[in-house]
């Protein structure tokens, strides 16, 4: 599975990539990026199965480039999983409204972040086949 | 409000510190003078804004930050990789600790605009006189004494 993982922090771009490994989701094709702006950019040059986001970045943050990728025809349908911190029902839904189909909420276990990702493969699977 | 408020921030603390780096907290109770300043620390502040506002800091002995990183890594404290990270370390544990806290407090409806932490060193003065504050609160997670301080409102 490729991964993307987008935060300005590259302690939690760890931790998530090891809570992956720990999950069981191979992580050998990580890809890891410190802003939206080169979020975008590693997915114009990779192919990413699936995309783990923090909201609150320098350069670019995540809700704009969130918008980027959903109004652009080659990246639009990449699944995105915000990761943050925050709690908030309605920020959750305006984050849904987005188009971002998971939510993970810190801090997370590997059960809580394998689950978002069979969810999503479930959900890519029902799109193959419809 | 304030022993409602400081008891939540106990109790959320207890649960983020075991969840992300797997280390234990206890509270100190008012009056203990057993703990002294460390020699070297560390403060963290992050700012929030919102349903209210504020600022919520932590203050940690230096050493405490790179166990802080090699148990959210699984990596031994004495890696240089934990080390060069013990800082980043401790401002996503106060960004997580913040996020939660205000949930905590405020349910789940409110949005709150939650700030960039920021890091400085703090001389163990400074130690002594934040842990005098009314609204700071000590404790011991695992063996080092940490001290928590929240504010609320515009200047906080």
């Amino acid at each position: 599975m490729n991964i993307l993982i987008v935060d300005d922090s590259s302690t939690v771009r760890a931790v998530i990539k090891r809570t992956l490994g720990i999950a069981g989701v191979p992580t050998d094709d990580v890809q890891q990026a410190a802003n939206g702006q080169e979020g975008i950019e590693a997915l114009q040059n990779n192919p990413i199965d699936i995309v783990f986001t923090d909201i609150n970045m320098p350069v670019m943050g995540g809700v704009e480039m969130i918008e980027r990728i959903r109004a652009d025809d080659a990246l639009r349908a990449v699944p995105i999983v915000v990761v943050s911190t925050e709690g908030s029902a309605t920020r959750i839904a305006e984050l849904q409204a987005l188009g971002v189909q998971g939510y993970l909420r810190k801090p997370f276990t590997p059960e809580a972040i394998r689950r978002v990702v069979d969810d999503l493969a479930e959900v890519s699977n029902e799109n193959s086949r419809a | 409000m304030k022993t409602v408020g400081l008891d939540t921030l106990g109790e959320v603390f207890g649960e983020i510190v075991e969840q992300m780096a797997f280390m234990f907290v206890e509270a100190i109770e008012e009056g203990d003078e057993a703990v002294p300043a460390p020699s070297e620390c560390l403060i963290a502040h992050l700012k929030f804004g919102g349903e209210f506002s504020g600022k919520l800091s932590i203050a940690v002995p230096t050493e405490m930050c790179a166990e802080l990183a090699a148990n959210m890594l699984g990596e031994e404290a004495d890696d240089p990789d934990a080390i060069a990270k013990g800082t980043d370390a401790l401002k996503e544990l106060l960004n997580v600790l913040c996020g939660n806290l205000l949930t905590a407090f405020a349910g789940e409806d409110p949005v709150f605009d939650l700030g960039v932490p920021e890091s400085l060193p703090f001389s163990p003065e400074d130690w002594e006189a934040l842990k005098a504050s009314p609204v700071t609160v000590p404790y011991i997670v695992d063996e080092y004494p940490v001290l928590l301080h929240i504010n609320f409102g515009d200047d906080g």
